[in-house]
């Protein structure tokens, strides 16, 4: 406090004269019509500034004068009665103002508060979507906490996993699948039929170390692409042993020909005649054989193939000779 | 006696010099003077670093100003209070009513 205001207050303290009655019931009557309208800041403000012009109006110059010597007991009256104005009118402006900068903060909590709900509101709407959707697919999805907790799981990834419980399809990824990359798992499955899984694995963006994996059951497309690799080879065979067919065909003709030829020269030499039956016999064997291979080549089935090469083993030469 | 009013962007700021006191004998010249520089401004920074005292009439000015400002639906600050004028002001309890601020810089910042 500066020696100015000591000044000042020891005036107002020390006059001589007390506050009458009639000032006192005035600045009580002003009292509470400020408290009146003290709900509202600016009306209240505008209402003690009234009053501060109106006794600033007919307050003595000598009042606040500390320059000029000892005021007058009138004036000392109107400067108390002033202060004890000012004093209830600060108050009451600052509660007033405290109640406003409550009301404020009240109305910003309201209002976060509006949003939070909303916010809530449209992230269990889009939990919702998301599970309609993590159900509506076929493949399995699984989101994976950073500590490899398994989150959510949807009932195809259930289903395909066999299990139910969170902590199998846990270690179902653990150590098998690498982070942002893939892996086929073999799992037995209904009936013993063992089934294969391609696991996917990414780390799921804005969440580091949780990871979203894909289940898709791959049993049937591995098994298709085994089975157009193995047409593919059939193919192949069929093809070879058309071609072979056919070029064994034509000096397999000339050499029947030439050994029924000997047969009907009638020579005398019987080992010629017997050598040119061999050579007849074994002919037509080959080309039973080369018919039977036509056939397989026209039917194109795999198990006739099979039947062929079964029979294509080594066969005992005629005579016993191999 | 002289009032100055310089127009920093949105804010007018006033300052009077050439006298030590607004008082009974100065105040009416001083208010007019103001409102009339000030003009339609509401934004106001009274600078009061150049007055040393105040009597009711120089007070009374002070409350003109603030409540033009207010009745244009802006604001008044006051800064660069000496000890005398802060110690008018402190004794009626307009330090509670008003804006006060340690000097222009800050009151025009706030």
């Amino acid at each position: 406090m500066s020696g100015n205001k000591r000044n000042y207050t020891a005036r107002v303290e020390a006059g001589e004269t007390l506050p009458d009655l009639a000032e006192l019931c005035r600045i009580h009557e002003i009292g509470l019509d400020l408290i009146d309208r003290s709900h509202d800041l600016d009306e209240l403000l505008d209402r003690v500034l009234e009053e501060y012009q109106t006794r600033l109006a007919t307050l003595p110059s000598d009042a606040l004068d500390a320059r000029s010597g000892a005021p007058q007991p009138e004036s000392v009256r109107k400067l108390r009665g002033l202060v004890m104005f000012a004093t209830q009118a600060a108050a009451l402006k600052e509660k007033a103002m405290a109640a406003l900068e409550l009301k404020r903060r009240a109305a910003m909590l309201e209002d976060s508060n509006g949003r939070l709900v909303k916010a809530l509101d449209e992230a269990e709407r889009s939990h919702a979507r998301l599970d309609g959707v993590l159900s509506a697919l076929s493949s399995g999805v699984m989101i994976f906490d950073a500590r490899g907790a398994c989150l959510k799981a949807n009932a195809a990834a259930r289903t395909l996993a066999g299990t139910e419980d969170d902590a199998a399809l846990a270690r179902l990824i653990d150590g098998g699948v690498p982070k942002d990359g893939e892996a086929e798992i073999d799992l037995p499955g209904p009936g013993g039929v063992r089934r294969t899984l391609l696991v996917s694995r990414r780390a799921m963006v804005g969440d580091p170390g949780s990871a979203v994996v894909l289940l898709t059951d791959v049993t049937e497309r591995n098994r298709a692409v085994e089975e157009r690799v193995r047409l593919e080879k059939l193919a192949e065979v069929l093809k070879t042993l058309s071609v072979l067919s056919h070029k064994i065909n034509n000096p397999l003709t000339a050499l029947l020909g030439r050994a029924q030829i000997l047969q009907a020269q009638k020579t005398g030499d019987p080992s010629v005649a017997k050598a040119a039956a061999v050579i007849e016999e074994a002919s037509l064997r080959i080309a039973d054989l080369i018919r039977e291979l036509a056939q397989v080549v026209k039917d194109g089935r795999q198990d006739a193939v099979d039947d062929l090469l079964d029979m294509s083993s080594p066969t005992p030469a005629p005579g016993g000779r191999r | 006696m002289r009032v100055h009013v310089v127009r920093e962007g949105e804010t007018a700021r006033l300052f009077v010099s050439g006298c030590d006191a607004i008082d009974n004998a100065n105040a009416p010249e001083v208010k007019a003077e103001a409102l009339r520089l000030l003009g339609e401004a509401s934004d106001v920074v009274v600078d009061l670093s150049g007055v040393d005292f105040l009597d009711s009439a120089g007070v009374g000015v002070l409350v003109g100003l603030f409540k033009n400002a207010r009745l244009r639906g802006g604001r008044a600050r006051f800064c660069g209070l000496t000890p005398g004028v802060r110690s008018v002001l402190e004794l009626i309890q307009l330090d509670r009513i008003f804006e006060i601020y340690d000097d222009v810089a800050t009151a025009a910042r706030s």
